[in-house]
């Protein structure tokens, strides 16, 4: 048997010398879900990364520790990354939407009410996409707000629309927001004590005075203070 | 306000914390998705976070601090149920008691909430957030291993089935338990026993797995007079372990 | 907790670049000239992709592997504050892991592959985890001198050009802040305690040495091949510049606690500003990174297990609509 240092590896019972175990088959981790925090009440939310999930709900508690543990959050929105269509990637001065085609979704100059909106909208089978922009090369996508539309394909010319003013935008996810999985308002209390434990935050952990008072210590004749 | 009711009291309620905590500590960077690794550990931090709230209060009290209590005594003086003591096993194992465990402890909170000791009731408050990430945990996993493979069910089955005895221990009360209710410090194990019972049936229900009857089970008492397994012992040999090398240092 | 001693290995050869389309190689090495990260469905030249999917996933080995040397003490460290601190620490290195093979994976490579490279000893890890740890004292030096070696690598690597690594490394360097103090606070406590605690420090850090002077990796052998990795901001520092700050910013902190360092040659030339030790005995390990290490057997066994162990959870929650998809960014 293997003998380890560590008490829990003994416990374990592991042969000394395991044969060499099989490749992984594909889908062994699972498939991947991208999560989505909000740091602070009323701010959009950022992409964080990838947690690989059997399923949503999975998803949720996995990210939920690997993503929020260490940082405030007030909530988070877990898609499968199935669910997510993206644009190409531009340079970051320009925009990705100069470089979609201009022909359809034009929104009307003078909307009527939203109610009418949602209404005909509906009916006609479109229903939300949730847009994110990248606005530089090695940051995070954030959001920038909902769409109708009855297909990704149009959810992003309308984007285009409503948010091609922004700049610079070097790529954009277009998510369904019926595929988005959201933090219940009532939960927020999962984060609440976040800020408080200190003992996994470098601020708690300052030794200068004991090192100082090391130091006169290892020096007898220096002037008492 | 009873005083040893209190003590013995908090000291039941911090002894299981701790133990568990350190237990569950045990799966960091063995468990079975990295994901699950992260979370798991999480929970245990917690547990101990509690635990050390709990000894601070006692501390308050006038027992020693929370370092002294928690790596110097020996298993005959502790208060916690057998149920944290047992090896970590199997993953279905550790999921079962989690899930067992950690809707007794949010339920127990929730009536603490509510206590008469002020001091307990703040703690109490504080962590429902943290618990109810614990339950929503452990209820996600039963339920989704609960029904899904033949291979999954019956290893949860059987994990059920063996733990469930020692779970019944976590309600088993002591001399001081009329005080305890007397007081409103806590509404009492019976009580507590009868909504957690209620709250796992809600979620197995959901699931494939049986859930044997309780009156029939003989539940694992003596954890909370001093009476423990084998387990113990070594258990705190091992977390004292470099702690008693030099009981006056600072660490 | 990676250094640079990754790449001893047979270099990848340079060419092949002749058979990349010039215009996208011009274009691809103007973005990274303009100080652009490169995006995963960005054109990449093969060698750049190879050599940051090996780069990424060495690191990430690390992680996970790193967490056992110190995950050694978890169930023994002394004291609340101490042991919630130590539990903290290991699942940020499992955390860490995570993170680093989602940064790989968007280059092509699946975690499932990742992780069967390392559990049958195909891919390295940062050899330094192949060296035990016998008391509290070693898990402190790693969690003080390792990880700030780690630091150092990293903060230079998240300059680099590939935009999924800097942002886990981003990440990743945010989380470090607390390890690095963490352990210096527990070095410091032990170094200026007890007898008994300053003996045990002196002696981890003297079987630790050793080791933290290989952990940037010998010498870098100035070839094409480096020059382009560091055009293309792949590696971002040479092994001895990493060593050199490393040995500038914390020996003087390891010598004000009154610890000595095991190598009498040690010192700053204070003409070259160098500092001069040593040369460490890189024969023992190449031995040790090829498998003859005292721990290596026990690291992956127990990777293995951990695998092994899980296999029936993850069977049973996979669901059969499930469908592989990289992860975006």
């Amino acid at each position: 048997m293997l003998h380890s240092l560590d008490p829990r590896i003994n416990r374990l019972g592991l042969p000394d010398a395991p044969p060499p175990p099989p490749d992984k088959a594909l889908l062994d981790q699972f498939e991947t879900y991208e999560v989505f925090h909000q740091k602070k009440e009323g701010t959009a939310y950022v992409y964080v990364g990838p947690v690989h999930a059997p399923s949503a709900d999975v998803a949720f508690l996995f990210a939920k520790e690997q993503y929020s543990r260490r940082f405030p959050c007030t909530g988070m929105w877990v898609v499968p990354t199935a669910s997510i269509q993206l644009t190409g990637y531009v340079g970051d001065t320009e925009s990705v939407y100069d470089t979609l085609p201009d022909d359809r979704g034009e929104v009307p100059a003078t909307a009527p009410s939203e109610e009418a909106q949602d209404a005909a909208a509906y009916a006609a089978g479109e229903e939300d996409y949730d847009i994110f922009h990248l606005k530089k090369r090695g940051k995070a996508h954030t959001h920038v707000g909902k769409v109708r539309a009855a297909t990704p394909g149009q959810a992003l010319q309308i984007a285009k629309a409503v948010f091609g003013e922004q700049r610079p935008v070097v790529n954009v996810w277009v998510v369904r927001s019926a595929d988005v999985l959201h933090s219940e308002e009532e939960d927020k209390d999962m984060w609440a004590t976040n800020p408080e434990k200190k003992y996994r935050e470098a601020m708690a952990y300052r030794v200068q005075d004991r090192i100082e008072r090391f130091k006169q210590e290892q020096q007898p004749n220096a002037p008492q203070a | 306000m009873n005083q040893a009711a209190l003590k013995n009291l908090l000291y039941r309620l911090a002894d299981d914390q701790l133990i568990l905590g350190h237990r569950n500590s045990e799966w960091n960077g063995l468990g079975p998705i990295l994901e699950e690794d992260i979370a798991f550990s999480s929970m245990a931090q917690d547990k101990l976070g509690h635990s050390l709230q709990l000894y601070l209060l006692l501390n308050q009290l006038g027992e020693a601090e929370p370092d002294t209590v928690a790596f110097t005594r020996n298993a005959p003086q502790f208060h916690c149920c057998q149920l944290v003591e047992l090896p970590i096993g199997e993953y279905d194992f550790s999921l079962i008691r989690h899930f067992l465990y950690d809707h007794a402890e949010l339920l127990r909170f929730e009536a603490l909430g509510q206590s008469s000791y002020e001091p307990l009731a703040q703690v109490a408050r504080k962590l429902k957030g943290e618990l109810k990430y614990h339950v929503l945990h452990a209820n996600t996993w039963v339920k989704r291993l609960g029904s899904s493979t033949e291979e999954a069910i019956a290893r949860l089955q059987q994990s059920l089935d063996y733990t469930l005895p020692y779970a019944l221990g976590l309600f088993e009360k002591t001399e001081q338990e009329e005080a305890i209710i007397a007081e409103g410090i806590f509404i009492g194990e019976d009580a507590l026993k009868a909504r957690w019972e209620e709250s796992i049936r809600a979620i197995l229900s959901q699931t494939a797995l049986q859930m044997p009857d309780l009156q029939i089970l003989t539940p694992v008492y003596g954890g909370r007079t001093g009476e423990h397994t084998e387990f113990l012992q070594p258990l705190l040999d091992e977390m004292a372990e470099v702690f008693r090398l030099d009981p006056t240092a600072d660490w | 907790m990676y250094g640079g001693g990754n790449t001893f290995e047979a270099p990848v050869k340079a060419d092949g670049l002749e058979n990349e389309d010039p215009i996208l190689l011009a274009e691809f090495e103007a973005r990274i000239a303009r100080g652009e990260k490169i995006e995963p469905s960005d054109w990449m030249p093969a060698l750049y992709r190879k050599q940051l999917i090996r780069m990424i996933e060495q690191h990430a080995h690390s992680e996970i592997i790193g967490s056992l040397p110190e995950g050694t003490w978890i169930t023994r460290a002394p004291g609340f504050r101490r042991k919630m601190a130590q539990m903290a620490k290991v699942q940020d290195e499992v955390g860490h892991a995570q993170l680093l093979y989602s940064a790989a994976e968007t280059l092509g490579k699946t975690r499932e592959q990742m992780l069967s490279d390392l559990i049958n000893g195909k891919s390295k890890y940062s050899n330094v985890f192949n060296y035990p740890t016998p008391t509290w004292a070693d898990s402190n030096v790693i969690s003080w001198l390792i990880d700030a070696g780690a630091i150092v690598n990293q903060l230079a690597n998240a300059k680099g050009s590939y935009g999924p690594y800097c942002r886990a490394l981003d990440r990743i360097c945010a989380e470090e802040a607390f390890h690095l103090k963490y352990g210096h606070d527990a070095v410091t406590h032990m170094a200026t305690g007890t007898p008994t605690q300053r003996r045990m420090m002196q002696e981890a850090l003297n079987r630790w040495w050793p080791a933290i002077m290989t952990f940037f990796g010998p010498a870098d052998k100035m070839s094409t091949h480096t020059e382009i990795l560091m055009r293309w901001k792949v590696k971002m520092a040479t092994n001895d510049d990493c060593r050199q700050q490393f040995l500038d910013m914390y020996v003087p902190k390891i010598w004000e606690l009154g610890l000595t360092l095991p190598d009498p040659n040690l010192h700053k030339n204070e003409e070259t500003g160098q500092w001069e030790f040593t040369e460490p005995d890189w024969e023992d390990f190449k031995r040790v990174i090829n498998g003859d290490g005292p721990c290596n057997k026990e690291r992956l066994a127990v990777r293995r297990a951990a695998e092994e162990n899980g296999a029936w959870v993850r069977r049973a929650l996979l669901s059969p609509q499930a469908k592989y998809v990289k992860p975006l960014a």
